[in-house]
């Protein structure tokens, strides 16, 4: 569950007051608005990539942990951006591979994972790990390819799929689905939504097409809380 | 804890760059403390010097010239190999061609233009003057563009420009000039700016082919520095402030020409005219086959020389046997042998051992270092100009490496090839710097981020995404830096006082005289340590996927 | 009649000159022969033992493979003969070691021993840098020929033990016999084969060593040996007897390779393009590197050796000990080696032809007649009116 408490973004010329957002595990938050008004840019700050150009405060509570002032390799929040950007040295599986978490927390249930006797994997099975993943969603044939031969349809699906191995807490996507053409975006759509609901992931994405938005989907759209400075 | 690691680890860093890279201005202040009775009688008489204007002005156009001339040829050439070859074969070409050192070049050229060379050819060039200068220069220094650009280039989407431009009316060859050149010409403003200071200061190849009625400034600047007759070494005190003069007019003027050229880019661009000029295209598809052909023959005439073949010798022969010119009579092939090589080798073997421990050891720790300054920068969100990153090459190497010598000798340093080690790294530095400036500046920082989200520490996704994207370029910047720290010859004299022998100090003291046989021999030695490096960075670069500054989709 | 005089008065100024060096050299000698350390002498004795196991670095030129032979030779016996290591370490430029004694700055040098030529010999000595009383203890030096040749005085510098005569150098040519064909040379029989075979003809270009040379030999021939040439130049003497040369190159340069726009750099470049065929002759100090050449096939087996009418300019190449040198005592055997019989002998007959200062092994057949060297000040006022002249 994540939360967002007293965020506000701050310009020269403008501010933003959010109010306090509230994510579910399986919800989806949109957050919406004309471009350039610094979607993205909220985006990144959630993750913990201090944007430079704007000052950014509030307070991000995940799970009851304040995780505000942690640096980004701690948070476990996943990012999908509309690059998708697959490692080009790395062909898929290893690209998955290189997502999964580094101790093996991947076939274990909660308690075996609170307590600290956890074997590493091998690169070996985390291969296979990767493998398996990419069987789920009949992409197995993909696995020794490259990212510069697959699809943009193929690239997104990928991509979910690499973001999902890390096991993150909360799912952030940044107009993950705008360079797809119309059908594939909406297939793309419904199917990560499905994925993130049963993993219970709580996601929340920045999109300006109106068509992208699933109907359980919780709004915000930032222009609503965009104030001028006054002089 | 970690963060206190951390800022300690910056720290050390910072003093580690910042000490190679200072280097350079403390050995130019202290080697170039003037002497105690500068007068202006001194200021008079160097002014004075017969041929000075004429002199000074030769060897700033010759550095100028050169170096641009090398920059149009070398972009021309490289526009031919993405246009209608495949890019590899560009690199395999590489290898080869830089592996010459520039005295070797120049000295090729006088044993292939010469009357009693197997290739004999009235190229019309004289033996010494301003155009022989510059042709050697220029055969240098177009693979080493070329180098550069290939490495630029990977982290360009240059394909997608072309089609951008194809797109939109313009024929390729123009594509190339308005979006392609001022992208490479802003990312090679090192290369060409070490290339000039080079050519600025550059003695063994002016003394061996340029013209000495007057004699360039470099030269002027080293007969009086190693002249101790009286007064000369005031001249050469004033001799070398001219000289950084010079080089800080250069700078200036390869700026001005990077502002004419890019503001000449613009304005064509925007004046949207599309009409063809593709007439000297065939040209540029045959100079890089026509300048490897070249150093073939080079390399061959330098191989028959040293295995004995020995022309002179054979028409000696056949004018007193059979009283006529034709000089092939009497060559067989048992007249090639490999005595020279078996002579020699155990002289050589110590010199070729020290030279390779030498140059990997600088080559690393210089490529390391170059990492480090722009991960740095990078992290401070700064750069700092990029000349203070290249004082060592621009800065005159005599009087740098003679500060070097006189600091050395007060620490009482021992004379071991750690010492020499420490000497090559401003170069080596210095040029993976270079190399690298441009690659690293493009690898797109998202890949980063998203490693760090994946839970990587800034440390490992450093080395897992970034290190490893860069691979490519570190290959070819480890090329570099070792065939840079092979050639050293001043560094390793001074610091090394003679007891580290290295292949270039052996060959450079027998081409001070006239063996032609062993020249040639010590030449090829000189060349097989380089040659091996680039190979090997061709073909590792060509395994190792490289970055791109964005992904490229090819299947659409 | 008047060139019967005028080589009258050349001859006798030559012996007058050759005569006060023999009354200096004989009261040296006298001095010396007292001074000198006899071989077998406890002192000898004690630096041979203080030397044994010690390394030499000598700094010497690297650019001809005959010398480097012949060091290695001579690496070979020495440490056959007294355990010391000898280190050849080759220099491009004969500055190389002075530069770096003056970086040390008295500091304990780097160098042992170090191959010196004329124009650092001064500035060596004052300054300071040199080990001094060579001569009075190394008991080889008493045999040095200083009567037959003047080698005690450097380049107008008196060596005073600074530094001790290795060879002899005698500027000579090497040229093509069909060009050449008169055994001496003089100023206008050199025009007349530069205007029948032009392109071909040329001397290293000033301030090189052999290049100047070249300029005071045919200075020497253009103005009859003029006294003057052999004491310190005054104003007067410059103005009268430079122009004359000036004069001569004015005919000369047209014929020249390049047209005189372009010289070689060194003597080392010059001795390329004559084996290159590009050119009939060239320079060389090494009365019998025409020969050493010849037999090694460097060179067409048609060369001669020619020399100057008035003889061959004459001096002598040395050896010297830095003050601050680690290992002095061994460089002094090195030096007394190099001083024997048997090294001098090889050095003579072998792949050098480096000629002989020793007595034993003076053969004045060997050598070309001599002729002694200007005084210092007019080689640098050759230089510096060239270069005002023809080098701008």
């Amino acid at each position: 569950m994540l939360e967002i408490i007293n965020c506000q973004v701050e310009a020269k010329t403008w501010h933003i007051t959010l109010p306090d957002i509230h994510v579910g595990k399986g919800e989806l938050q949109m957050i919406t608005g004309p471009s350039g008004i610094g979607k993205s840019t909220l985006l990144h700050w959630l993750l913990g990539n201090i944007p430079q150009h704007v000052a950014i405060s509030g307070q991000i509570m995940l799970s009851g942990t304040d995780i505000t002032h942690l640096a980004i390799e701690q948070r476990r929040v996943g990012l999908l951006m509309q690059d998708v950007y697959l490692f080009p040295h790395l062909n898929v599986q290893d690209n998955i591979c290189f997502a999964l978490p580094k101790s093996s927390q991947l076939f274990l249930t909660k308690q075996q994972r609170l307590s600290n006797s956890q074997p590493r994997l091998s690169k070996k099975q985390r291969r296979l790990e990767a493998l398996n993943m990419l069987e789920q969603i009949n992409l197995a044939h993909l696995a020794t390819r490259y990212p510069q031969n697959l699809s943009g349809g193929e690239r997104s699906r990928v991509g979910l799929i690499r973001a999902l191995a890390n096991q993150p807490q909360v799912m952030l996507l940044d107009e993950p689905f705008a360079a797809l053409d119309p059908s594939t975006r909406e297939l793309m759509g419904s199917w990560a939504f499905q994925q993130l609901a049963e993993q219970n992931i709580p996601s929340v994405m920045v999109s300006h097409d109106i068509e992208d938005i699933p109907v359980s989907a919780k709004q915000l759209c930032l222009a609503d809380h965009y104030y001028q400075k006054t002089r | 804890m970690a963060a206190a690691i951390r800022r300690i680890g910056l720290a050390s860093g910072w003093l580690l760059v910042s000490l190679i890279s200072v280097l350079p201005i403390i050995g130019v202040l202290v080697g170039l403390w003037p002497p105690e009775h500068i007068t202006f009688a001194d200021i008079e008489s160097f002014l004075g010097y017969q041929g000075l204007s004429t002199s000074v002005f030769m060897t700033l156009f010759s550095a100028i010239f050169s170096t641009l001339l090398s920059l149009y040829i070398a972009f021309m050439v490289y526009s031919q190999y993405h246009l209608s070859r495949r890019l590899q074969s560009l690199e395999k070409y590489l290898a080869p061609l830089l592996s010459l050192p520039h005295l070797a070049i120049a000295l090729g050229l006088v044993f292939l233009f010469s009357d009693g060379s197997v290739f004999f050819v009235d190229s019309g060039l004289p033996r010494k003057g301003l155009s022989t200068l510059i042709l050697a220069i220029v055969i240098k220094e177009v693979p080493f563009f070329l180098l550069i650009f290939s490495a630029i280039g990977r982290q360009l989407p240059i394909k997608y420009w072309l089609l951008q431009g194809n797109a939109l009316g313009y024929q390729d060859y123009r594509c190339w000039w308005l979006l392609v050149f001022p992208a490479l010409l802003k990312q090679s403003r090192l290369a060409l700016l070490a290339a000039t200071a080079y050519t600025l200061s550059v003695v063994d190849v002016s003394l061996l082919v340029g013209p000495n009625i007057p004699e360039l400034f470099a030269v002027s600047v080293y007969r009086w520095q190693t002249s101790f007759a009286n007064g000369d070494q005031a001249l050469a005190f004033l001799a070398n402030a001219l000289l950084l003069i010079l080089l800080a007019l250069s700078v200036c003027i390869l700026y001005a020409h990077e502002k004419l050229a890019y503001a000449a880019c613009q304005s064509l661009a925007t004046q949207g005219s599309r009409f063809y000029i593709g007439i000297i295209n065939p040209v540029f598809k045959a100079w890089l086959p026509m300048l490897g052909i070249l150093t073939a023959m080079m390399v061959v005439v330098f191989a028959l020389w040293s295995f004995g073949f020995n022309l002179h010798r054979v028409s000696f022969n056949s004018f007193n046997n059979f009283n006529s010119f034709n000089s092939f009579d009497g060559f067989t092939a048992t007249q090639l042998s490999t005595r020279l090589w078996q002579d020699e080798w155990l002289f050589f073997a110590l010199p070729l051992q020290n030279s390779l421990l030498i140059g990997l050891l600088a080559g690393m720790f210089g490529v390391a270092l170059a990492l480090l300054a722009l991960e740095l920068q990078r992290q401070k969100g700064k750069y700092w100009p990029d000349y203070y990153w290249l004082l060592a090459i621009i800065l005159p190497q005599l009087s740098m490496v003679l500060g070097w010598q006189i600091l050395h000798i007060w620490l009482q340093g021992g004379y071991h090839s750690g010492w020499v080690i420490v000497s090559h790294l401003p170069f080596t530095f210095a040029y993976a710097y270079l190399v690298l400036k441009g690659p690293f500046q493009s690898v797109e920082p998202r890949y980063e981020l998203l490693a760090t989200s994946f839970g990587y520490s800034s440390w490992q996704s450093w080395w897992q995404v970034r290190f490893r994207l860069l691979l490519p370029a570190i290959f070819t910047a480890f090329a570099i830096a070792f065939s840079v720290s092979i050639a050293q010859y001043i560094p390793t004299l001074m610091m090394g006082a003679g007891r580290v022998t290295t292949i270039t100090t052996e060959a450079v003291a027998i081409a001070s005289g006239s063996q032609q046989d062993l020249i040639a021999l010590y030449v090829l030695l000189q060349s097989i340590l380089p040659f091996m490096a680039f190979f090997l960075a061709a073909i590792l670069a060509r395994r190792f996927r490289g970055s791109m500054g964005r992904q490229r989709y090819e299947k659409e | 009649m008047i060139s019967l005089l005028s080589k009258f008065l050349v001859s006798g100024w030559v012996c007058c000159f050759l005569s006060l060096f023999v009354v200096t050299v004989n009261a040296d000698e006298t001095v010396k022969s007292a001074a000198t350390v006899e071989e077998n002498s406890a002192q000898w004795q004690q630096t041979l033992k203080a030397a044994q196991g010690q390394s030499v670095y000598f700094y010497a030129w690297g650019g001809s493979k005959a010398v480097n032979e012949y060091l290695r030779w001579a690496t070979r016996e020495i440490a056959q003969q007294y355990r010391i290591k000898l280190i050849h370490v080759k220099v491009t430029d004969p500055s190389e070691p002075v530069s770096r004694l003056k970086a040390e700055d008295g500091r304990t040098s780097a160098i042992d021993l170090m191959w010196v030529n004329g124009e650092n010999f001064a500035y060596l000595k004052q300054q300071g840098f040199l080990l001094g009383n060579l001569w009075s203890t190394i008991p080889n030096a008493a045999f040095l020929a200083t009567e037959r040749l003047p080698i005690t005085i450097d380049f107008g510098e008196p060596m005073d033990g600074f530094e001790v005569p290795w060879g002899i150098g005698q500027f000579n040519l090497i040229a093509e016999y069909e060009a050449f064909q008169q055994p001496q040379v003089s100023a206008t029989s050199l025009l007349s084969i530069a205007k029948k075979k032009p392109q071909t003809i040329t001397y290293p270009r000033p301030p090189e060593f052999h290049g100047t040379t070249f300029l005071k030999q045919l200075l020497v021939d253009l103005t009859d040996a003029d006294p003057r040439l052999y004491q310190l130049a005054t104003t007067k003497a410059q103005v009268q007897l430079l122009p004359a040369l000036w004069q001569y190159l004015d005919q000369l340069h047209p014929y020249l390779w390049q047209q005189g726009t372009a010289f070689p750099s060194s003597a080392a470049e010059q001795l390329l393009m004559y084996q290159q065929k590009s050119l009939s002759m060239t320079v060389s100090f090494n009365p019998n590197q025409w020969l050493k050449e010849k037999s090694t096939q460097q060179i067409s087996e048609s060369s001669v050796r020619r020399y100057f009418i008035d003889g061959a300019i004459t001096n002598s190449h040395n050896l010297a000990i830095p003050k601050s040198a680690p290992s002095p005592d061994a460089a002094k055997v090195v030096i007394n080696f190099m001083l024997s019989e048997s090294a001098q002998q090889e050095k003579f007959t072998g792949v050098w032809g480096d000629p002989s200062v020793i007595i034993p092994l003076f053969d004045e057949k060997a050598t070309i007649p001599a002729h002694p060297e200007l005084h210092s000040s007019w080689h640098v006022l050759i230089e510096d009116a060239w270069q005002q002249q023809y080098g701008g």
